[in-house]
């Protein structure tokens, strides 16, 4: 590719939009509060958009090809505090282990999502929803009143909560390596492909033979290790985890799907965009706080912003689709 | 015959207590172009969805270039060597024209997807059928000819040594359906198999090397087209005569019922006028895309038009209104019945009572019963093929699902009635029933206005045919100077006025 070629897809691309709504907001805001433009402003920022950055990122996977995952949030939280608890109960354990628990933890919610939806045909919808409730179930009962506190929780995540390399946090490092990851993965194999024409057109792809059941469980497999990953970004971020550790951010995940660009009926759309949205929707409610709005009206905003992504998405379509009605009246 | 290629011998097939298939067979050499024919629910279907590895045979023989055929697994058929193209190409329309036709099977390098050996090798197939498309444009948007095109070449870049094309003209324009048709003549000279599933017999007299016809899941007959002419195959379909394809009875021709005047929608149709009265059945002919359906849809209100008016028994309809349409006394069938005209898991009943469910909704508790005698009714007017009134729609066959849509309509006693593509997809024997329908309702006093892309059907049943180009009405032919050769020309050539 030359170096014009690389500049107009970059500019096509769908995520192109929303870099420039995220320079925008960091730029106005920064011209009224200094202080949000600062190296610290950012690295505050990326720090609170890695959990759900890296969420995001799995769950567009999911979105893409046409389902989706809301039980991730109280599977985030239960991770955070089962490797908290498992720490604390074996000290010395090896961090190691301490990673073990908390990928099979949420391999475990991904396997049995995948299943029931895969291979017993259930909507992800509502069996997601119901994992939600389960897993926030069991998770209190396992919790009680218990909470997970700084010394209890493995070292190496405290480092990894609080560290940074050339300014920019390791949580965020590791939000854009998931991010990378899974968008080479979806563009470059030919497994990632058949999960765009799966949520393109899912009784196609079963007519050109696509093992769909199969490729749909693998990615909420995958998701759930994912997810397992966020669990412990979550428990480093905080270092405390109690039973309501990562309750509704869910919505905050498929939010930041939407306004990156990956769209809701599946086919379009890339992880790193969703990593991008989440990191808006972010910057958004901090550039809120900085200029002095109340918190109400930060989710409020923040409510719009997905209203005005999916506004601009369908005008987009319409626009093309009529490109495409001319094109066939001048040949008709 | 030279070279056997495919070689179905007394397949078998039940879904419940339904036999799909009961003893069909096929044969098809390379080279030729096989036309398989036979009335909807014959089996066809049945059996190319068992080539393209969508259903395995309880019992009998497929072989395919001297070997046994393994079933069950669509993605092992395409490797077999068989590609089918269905009527509605089931393309990915997110994904680019390239990865559709490697969808699957992606050349990669070193396990990564080759996307710049994607685009070029699409490109080289598109060049090789003199298609003009962009390997890189999504699919969405393509008109169906262009689709069954991606298809074809898809078929190509597997080569596919038999490519079923199953009733790949029934949406496309009489040009689009001659481009088709040199491609598959290509594909032939290849040496390929072809076999190709049309309800129009004209194409398949023309194009085929022979026929094959199934009825009731059994195959009846196989011959040389040169051989055999129209009416036989008919008589093979049906198992018995049809006496009047066209049944057109005289009606006395009332007042003006609908009267629309210098309708416009900018970029879509343009000036449209004319009339429909009372008795008279009105056809809108020209080529797909010229605007027909789009002015009826403006008509009964679907669409807003930005000028003109639209008339019904007098009054003017308001704009963009589909209830004030219906309360004038307009009823609508529309071109796609899947989606637009019935509700394929209620009720057959159900669905004939909806568009009446308000005069029903007075006597609440014996809604139940008033929608099944209505329903019955008109089923027994409409000779409607039914095992139950409460069975889904989605059980029948698909011209007695358009004998619903129908009888829907029919149930709210229109003054005027706008069918679009009435026959599209139906076989010979129902379509002669919707025919004589139509033709018995005008006599009744109803207006008729029919689109249709079906030319024997336009001269066949229109009072008066008028025909549209390009978003505008360019001639208006009275029944008597109606011909394949003067609709056509009006509808094709600009300048030309008849």
């Amino acid at each position: 590719m030359t170096g014009r070629n690389v500049a107009s897809t970059a500019l096509k691309a769908r995520e192109f939009p929303i870099l420039v709504a995220l320079a925008a907001v960091v730029v106005t805001t920064g011209l009224v509060n200094p202080t949000f433009a600062s190296s610290e402003g950012i690295s505050a920022i990326l720090i609170e958009s890695s959990v759900i950055g890296l969420l995001a990122a799995s769950q567009s996977m999911l979105i893409i090809m046409r389902q989706i995952d809301l039980s991730v949030g109280s599977t985030t939280g239960l991770v955070a505090f089962l490797v908290g608890q498992n720490a604390a109960a074996n000290i010395g354990v090896p961090f190691a282990v301490s990673v073990g628990v908390g990928l099979a933890v949420g391999l475990v919610v991904g396997v049995v999502n995948g299943f029931l939806i895969a291979y017993l045909g259930l909507p992800s919808l509502v069996v997601t929803i119901a994992m939600l409730y389960v897993v926030r179930g069991v998770f209190s009962h396992l919790a009680g009143g218990e909470t997970i506190t700084a010394e209890q929780v493995p070292a190496p995540l405290v480092e990894l909560g609080s560290g940074s390399i050339f300014g920019v946090p390791y949580l965020f490092v590791c939000a854009l390596i998931g991010a990378i990851s899974v968008t080479l993965l979806l563009r470059y194999s030919r497994w990632g492909r058949d999960l765009y024409a799966i949520g393109s057109n899912p009784e196609a792809a079963l007519r050109v033979g696509i093992p769909v059941a199969r490729r749909t469980f693998v990615a909420f497999a995958l998701s759930g290790i994912f997810t397992g990953v966020a669990g412990l970004l979550l428990l480093g971020r905080f270092s405390f985890a109690d039973a309501t550790s990562g309750l509704g951010i869910e919505l905050y995940v498929i939010a930041a799907c939407v306004i990156g660009g990956v769209a809701i009926a599946g086919g379009v759309g890339t992880a790193v965009g969703a990593l991008i949205g989440a990191v808006l929707l972010q910057t958004i409610t901090f550039a809120l706080g900085a200029l002095g709005v109340s918190q109400f009206w930060q989710q409020a905003v923040a409510g719009a912003l997905l209203v005005l992504a999916i506004t601009f998405d369908r005008v987009v379509a319409v626009r093309s689709a009529r490109r495409v009605v001319r094109r066939v009246e001048v040949l008709a | 015959m030279a070279g056997n290629l495919l070689s179905v011998e007394g397949a078998y097939k039940r879904f419940g207590g339904v036999h799909a298939l009961a003893g069909a067979s096929l044969e098809v050499s390379a080279g030729e172009i096989v036309g398989l024919l036979g009335e909807n629910g014959a089996g066809k279907s049945t059996l190319v969805k068992t080539l393209a590895g969508l259903h395995s045979l309880d019992a009998g023989t497929i072989t395919l270039q001297g070997r046994p055929f393994s079933q069950g697994n669509p993605r092992s058929a395409r490797e077999q060597g068989i590609a089918v193209i269905y009527q509605e190409p089931s393309l990915f329309p997110d994904l680019s024209l390239a990865e559709n036709v490697f969808v699957g099977r992606q050349p990669t390098t070193g396990g990564r997807v080759d996307w710049r050996g994607m685009v070029s090798q699409t490109q080289g197939l598109f060049d090789g059928l003199g298609i003009d498309l962009n390997p890189l444009r999504p699919a969405r948007g393509l008109s169906i000819a262009d689709q069954q095109m991606v298809e074809i070449v898809k078929a190509l870049s597997i080569d596919a040594s038999l490519i079923i094309m199953d009733e790949p003209s029934a949406a496309l324009s009489a040009a689009e359906v001659a481009q088709l048709m040199t491609v598959a003549r290509r594909l032939k000279d290849q040496g390929r198999g072809v076999v190709y599933i049309s309800h129009r017999l004209d194409e398949v007299t023309e194009l085929c090397d022979s026929v094959t016809v199934m009825r009731d899941g059994a195959t009846v007959a196989t011959a040389a087209v040169a051989q055999i002419d129209t009416t036989q195959i008919v008589r093979w379909m049906v198992g018995r005569e049809i006496t009047e394809m066209f049944p057109k009875f005289d009606a006395e021709v009332g007042d003006v019922v609908l009267s629309v005047k210098g309708l416009t929608r900018a970029g879509v149709f343009h000036d449209i006028s004319f009339d429909v009265r009372r008795g008279e059945i009105v056809a809108l002919a020209g080529l797909v895309g010229a605007g027909r359906s789009e002015v009826v849809r403006a008509i009964f209100g679907i669409d807003h038009h930005d000028s003109g008016t639209v008339s019904v028994s007098g009054s003017v309809l308001r704009n963009g209104s589909p209830s004030a349409a219906m309360s004038a006394g307009v009823a609508l069938v529309p071109e796609d019945r899947r989606l637009q005209g019935l509700f394929m898991p209620a009720a057959i009943s159900r669905n004939i009572a909806m568009t009446v469910l308000a005069r029903l909704r007075s006597r609440l508790l014996l809604r139940g019963i008033s929608e099944r005698r209505v329903a019955t009714d008109w089923a027994g007017r409409l000779q409607l093929k039914y095992a139950n009134i409460e069975d889904p729609v989605e059980r029948l066959s698909g011209g007695n699902q358009q004998k619903v849509v129908l009888a829907k309509w029919l149930a709210t006693d229109p003054a005027l009635l706008i069918v679009d593509e009435p026959t599209r997809g139906i076989d010979v024997g129902t379509k002669a029933e919707v025919h004589r329908l139509l033709s018995e309702q005008a006599v009744r006093g109803l207006a008729v206005l029919m689109v249709s892309s079906d030319l024997p059907e336009v001269l066949g049943m229109a009072d008066r045919v008028l025909v549209m180009r390009e978003g505008r009405l360019v001639a208006e032919i009275a029944r008597a100077d109606a011909t394949q050769e003067s609709v056509m020309t009006a509808a094709t050539i600009s300048g030309a006025l008849a």
